[in-house]
């Protein structure tokens, strides 16, 4: 769990990311924020919102490595892994649900 | 609504299911319930009632003559889908995307409800353990499904153990397309022993594969 340092400040806010999944694209609110000088947060996509678990924020040459975990039950049931390079306001990265192939996710800052 | 000690094996159709995991275990269970002296009243049914069913094969057509009603003592057989396997998934209907829009049904709810009853064992041919994990239903669970579809089984929280059948209790799963005939002859030996699973054999002239998983015994240990 990341404490409140200065690369993992930059990432906090809301964020409008596309994942894919077996079954399709996936349009995802991102919302990260500190607790306590905990970085956590929360994804809404069709239906529901989850948590954020084992979110990691590292400062890298261009920008902060975020890597985070999810588990989604709709549109299906799905345990997700996120790796990706917050630059700005942009992020950019991949998702990998279980030992399925990784794939892309994009992200921009903004609903 | 049905007599005492009576048993039911409820095959479930949904819009794009695969005929083979229907057909499969329909005629091994039919068979196992006539040799075993009418012991298995053997049903193709669906989530909406009795209505005309199309597969995802050329559109063949069955016919489902009840509802599923998951109160029934005995089986709830799921098979899954029939289409294309690689494509966009939002362009093209993949079987991951025919299995996830059986989860928009009526079923899980009703598949959820035969779950939970003690007298009720859900089976799974094919992609048919995929769309009830996609619905939420494994989750935690040990199961199997075509052998294109495990990389997904394995995303949705299930343990996946490769085999042609698992026993996970009151879920048995079995692999891709064929396996439903290994998994209608499992559930005839469970049912009615050896001796009626055997006569089955010969008369479809075909003998079950491979070892039904379960979790008993000695845990191998690594070779």
């Amino acid at each position: 769990m990341s404490t409140a340092d200065a690369p993992g400040t930059g990432v906090a806010g809301t964020w409008s990311l596309t994942i894919a999944t077996p079954i399709g694209r996936l349009p995802v609110t991102l919302v990260l924020g500190y607790e306590s000088g905990v970085l956590t947060g929360a994804a809404t996509g069709r239906d529901e919102t989850v948590p954020l678990t084992d979110i990691a924020a590292v400062a890298e040459p261009g920008g902060v490595r975020l890597t985070w975990r999810q588990v989604i039950s709709r549109p299906m049931r799905l345990n997700l892994s996120f790796d990706v390079l917050v630059s700005g306001a942009a992020m950019a990265g991949y998702s990998r649900a279980g030992r399925l192939p990784r794939s892309a996710v994009t992200g921009v800052r903004g609903q | 609504m049905h007599s005492v000690g009576r048993m039911y094996a409820q095959i479930v159709l949904f819009d794009g299911f695969d005929p083979l995991d229907v057909v499969a275990p329909f005629e091994v269970l039919a068979a196992g319930g006539a040799l075993s002296g009418g012991g298995l009243d053997v049903r193709l049914v669906s989530a909406e009632g009795p209505r005309r069913v199309v597969s995802g094969t050329l559109g063949l057509a069955l016919e489902a003559s009840a509802g599923l009603d998951p109160e029934l003592p005995g089986y709830v057989v799921v098979p899954g889908a029939s289409g294309p396997i690689e494509g966009d998934p939002d362009v093209v209907d993949t079987i991951p995307v025919l299995l996830a829009r059986v989860g928009e049904t009526a079923l899980p709810g009703l598949v959820g409800t035969a779950m939970s009853r003690p007298d009720v064992t859900v089976a799974t041919v094919c992609g048919g353990s995929l769309a009830l994990a996609m619905a939420g239903l494994l989750e935690g669970r040990t199961a199997v499904t075509h052998v294109r579809g495990l990389d997904v089984l394995d995303a949705t929280g299930v343990t996946v153990v490769e085999a042609r059948v698992v026993d996970d209790g009151d879920l048995i799963s079995a692999g891709g397309v064929t396996s439903g005939l290994d998994l209608g002859l499992y559930l005839v030996e469970r049912s009615f022993g050896p001796r009626v699973a055997h006569a089955v054999e010969q008369l479809f002239q075909y003998e079950r594969r491979g070892t039904v998983w379960r979790a008993a015994g000695v845990l191998p240990v690594p070779a």
